[in-house]
């Protein structure tokens, strides 16, 4: 068996691979795709591009068109490995660059073909594309080697940035071969190499990235200068949603800097010289918006209307197995417990920031975008710009976090650079990358579980309520928005008769995908409420776990070589708990023993156990790394994070309110135990996050005697 | 009036309000963007950048306030960015986004001026006041005490 088919199944259920494309489309779009044109990536000085991910320059440097946004997780090095090992390139001769959206550059998965990074996708949709694409490469450079050497091409390997002869010792450099390799058709298909050739995939590389992020050398979207360019401060209304009323520009037209006033959706740019002055103008510029119906909402408001879709007798179901009615009523014991998570915001370093240059009918766009088509396809909806006659540049992101999924007020951009016909800069502060929301939904949830005599589950009802996301971020209709149910509907746990329901109570804070999405309230809800289950049994938290997951060996597995290698059930210092979390998601299995005591009054982390069975690895230093930074970020919800929300508004729209966890409180100690189960490949920038809440609630919940059944535990602490 | 700054050894004239906080004198007008804007209220720590050695955060400090003093930003921390702690970084392989990293390493280059060997007490001290929402804390702490000599 060839590695080829090995790694195909990882990938079989992205849908079939079409070559030519190399990008798995489901089938009913493939005849459009195989109509259009195969794409050539830009090229520059004279570079030859095979396939429409890689050029390879006379010198040998190549470009790797990558289809991902580098927003901090690592896959443009992951993607890197990938193409240098199966062309046998010299990883630190290969560049890395984002394409204008394109068909190659799309991924499906189940939504269309879109160009974008979520879903923890980067790695595991892109691994064998991209190394089919590698394979072509290198064997339309041995094609043309073999000719002018003279000898066949079984003979040549490709390796170190050459195409080798090893019987004569004669080598002829990628690069002096690509420019002839270029002008032809690629090969359908290609071998790709067998697992014992490969020296990066499974071992890792350093990130390309990481030696200008150490000197400041990195241009970020917000750093971007263009000849000529204006910056613009857009105001919005702090009250979510609010349309303008009107404003009067001359206060701000009186601060020194300042070159104009644009009337944009929802409020007004400021245009000055500089940032600075931009911000000064539009804090001095008098605005007034429009009344909303939610003027005075608060977030106890939007607690009670969650509560409300609790008490609902019935909700959008997601799942249903057996009677949970019947079991609830013939329960020896019912156990009942509700749970609650507030509105979060992304707050990635960089504030929101988009640059826009208009020369003519055409039309550049430099953003820090994780979503291209979807912004692509905003402009082009609101501006009516031709499509064709549109660029978009995609920015190394200060953070992501999902935020960069949604794309703020790209249309005003092109407003404010026609008025003023310069390229344009316009940003927000950290006051309104807070105050917009555009966050994680709040939720609620609310469990029954039936026990038997002998305290086995026989049956179990989840309700879930609250925002709709998709409705927000997607204009969904429908009554059962997924990612309020995620994790929840597809448990691998087994509790007998089983339902999942949701009732929708939209509040009218923005909201949408936030690194992990739905699995970070319900896994928190589901590991929660199991300990208190085990409680209730008198069964030990893991020992429970156990039980509903016996019939899943991975799983189990899972759960295991966490719960071993923390030493689950030895003795702990005085004073000191574990706590215990399993959530799969994004494709992974993640489970985690969080070692937790109290000081002051708060919880001390000392130590984080992760077991993460995610398929297979390409970066072993880069899944720990992201395991770590996914940790902390779960611990951070649990501590801290929530939007304060009155007066139709955020409270905390800054970091003096809105509490991120920082280095004194940050575990110092996180073990990460990677499991590759050769099960199809899972992704690595998510899965870590849902488990790390709960499991740190599960811990303090055991030192404190009292459940935390609300969250942050800072509120619920004081 | 002129504003005199000197900055990684350089001097500047500056015809800037002294009101402007030295963040944006030294992105808007000496293009060093390698100090970053987060927060504006100097509660994240991306702007951090020395004075005469000592850890600062740009963003409400006026430029007025730092004139005939040494102003060193991230790009002027090492002739050939090999500080001990930009070394660190790689080695440790800190960086994910890289945002906030500009003012992490120079609050632990000010921290190891002061506390050649700093403990993880020193370390919090120092470091609490920069926020890295990708959370590389843990590898910054080990960076820290790798340049430090301290072991990891």
């Amino acid at each position: 068996m060839t590695v080829a088919l090995e790694r195909r199944s990882l990938l079989g259920a992205a849908g079939a691979l079409v070559l030519g494309f190399a990008v798995p489309l489901p089938a009913a779009r493939q005849a459009s795709a195989q109509a259009r044109q195969p794409v050539r990536p830009p090229m520059t000085g004279g570079a030859g591009s095979l396939t429409a991910y890689l050029a390879i320059a006379p010198d040998g440097g190549i470009t790797l068109y990558s289809p991902t946004t580098e927003m901090g997780q690592g896959t443009w090095t992951g993607h890197v490995a990938i193409v240098a090992d199966e062309l046998g390139a010299d990883p630190a001769r290969i560049a890395v660059e984002n394409p204008h959206p394109a068909a190659p550059y799309r991924r499906d998965v189940g939504a269309g073909p879109a160009m974008g990074s979520g879903g923890s996708w980067g790695v595991r949709y892109w691994y064998q594309p991209l190394r089919e694409a590698a394979a072509r490469a290198r064997a339309a450079l041995v094609a043309v080697a073999a000719e002018r050497l003279g000898v066949p091409a079984a003979e040549l390997r490709a390796e170190g940035h050459h195409v080798v002869h090893a019987a004569s010792g004669r080598r002829l450099a990628f690069g002096e071969l690509a420019a002839v390799a270029a002008q032809r058709p690629l090969p359908d298909s290609a071998t790709l190499r067998p697992a014992s050739e490969l020296k990066l995939i499974g071992r890792g590389m350093p990130r390309i990235d990481i030696p200008a992020k150490t000197h400041g050398g990195t241009v970020y979207s917000i750093d971007l200068k263009l000849p000529g360019m204006v910056y613009a401060y857009a105001r919005v209304s702090p009250v979510f949603r609010a349309e303008l009323d009107s404003f009067n520009a001359a206060s701000a037209r009186a601060v020194p800097g300042v070159l104009d006033v644009v009337a944009i959706p929802g409020g007004a740019a400021v245009v000055a010289s500089s940032m600075w002055a931009a911000i000064r103008g539009g804090q001095a510029l008098e605005i007034r918006w429009k009344p909303t119906p939610h003027d005075a909402i608060t977030s106890a408001d939007i607690t009670a209307a969650m509560k409300d879709g609790l008490a609902q007798p019935q909700g959008a179901v997601a799942r249903n197995d057996g009677d949970v009615d019947a079991a609830l009523r013939s329960a020896a014991r019912v156990v009942e417990a509700e749970y609650e998570v507030p509105f979060l915001s992304h707050t990635p370093l960089e504030p929101w920031n988009i640059n826009v240059r208009i020369e003519g009918d055409r039309l550049e766009i430099w953003a820090p975008t994780q979503n291209q088509d979807r912004l692509l396809n905003r402009v082009v909806r609101e501006t009516n710009w031709d499509r064709e006659k549109i660029r978009l540049h995609t920015m190394m992101q200060g953070g992501g976090f999902g935020r960069r999924l949604y794309e703020d007020m790209p249309s005003a951009a092109v407003i404010v650079a026609r008025a003023v016909g310069k390229p344009v800069k316009l940003f927000w502060t950290r006051e309104d990358e807070i105050g917009q929301g555009w966050g994680r939904p709040a939720q609620m949830a609310r469990f029954r579980a039936a026990l038997d005599a002998q305290n086995n589950v026989t049956g179990l009802w989840v309700r879930t309520a609250g925002t709709s996301m998709a409705r927000d971020f997607n204009n969904f209709q429908g009554d059962l928005d997924a990612s309020s149910v995620q994790t929840l509907n597809d448990t691998r746990y087994r509790t007998g008769a089983y339902r999942v329901d949701y009732v929708r109570r939209q509040a009218p804070v923005p909201s949408m995908p936030w690194r992990a999405v739905g699995a970070t309230q319900n896994g928190f809800f589901m590991e929660s409420f199991l300990d208190e289950l085990a409680q209730a049994a008198g069964k030990d938290p893991v020992a429970l776990r156990r039980e509903l997951l016996a019939h899943d060996p991975r799983a189990l597995r899972v759960v295991n070589t966490a719960a071993e290698k923390a030493g689950w059930g030895t003795p702990l210092p005085a004073g000191r708990a574990r706590g215990f979390a399993f959530v799969e998601s994004y494709g992974s299995l993640c489970a985690q023993v969080a070692e937790v005591s109290m000081e002051n009054g708060r919880p001390r982390v000392h130590r984080v156990v992760v077991a993460l069975d995610c398929g297979s690895q390409v970066l072993p230093d880069g899944i720990r790394s992201q395991v770590e930074g996914g940790v902390i970020q779960g611990i951070s919800t649990a501590m801290g994070e929530k939007l304060e929300i009155a007066a139709g508004r955020v409270q905390n729209a800054n970091f003096d309110g809105y509490q991120l966890l920082r280095t004194d409180e940050a575990p110092t100690l996180i073990e990460t135990h990677v499991i590759e189960s050769g099960e199809r490949m899972g992704g690595v920038g998510e899965p870590p996050v849902p488990p790390a809440t709960p499991a740190l609630v599960n811990a303090v919940s055991a030192l404190l005697g009292r459940r935390i059944r609300k969250l942050p535990l800072a509120d619920q602490l004081a | 009036m002129p504003i005199n700054l000197t900055v990684n050894g350089r001097p500047h004239t500056l015809d800037i309000d002294p009101e402007t906080p030295l963040l944006w004198a030294l992105r808007d007008t000496l293009d060093l963007t390698g100090t970053k804007y987060g927060c504006g209220i100097a509660q994240c720590g991306a702007c951090t950048v020395l004075v005469d050695g000592t850890a600062i955060r740009a963003c409400v400090t006026p430029v007025s306030a730092v004139e005939r003093q040494e102003v060193t930003t991230i790009e002027g921390l090492h002739p050939e960015n090999r500080h001990a702690l930009q070394q660190a970084w790689i080695e440790e392989q800190v960086p994910q986004c890289g945002y906030c990293q500009s003012g992490q390493i120079l609050a632990a280059a000010a921290l190891l001026t002061a506390i050649p060997k700093p403990t993880d007490a020193d370390i919090d001290s120092a470091m609490v006041g920069n926020l890295c929402r990708c959370g590389t804390y843990p590898r910054i702490r080990a960076a820290i005490k790798r340049a430090a000599g301290t072991g990891a």
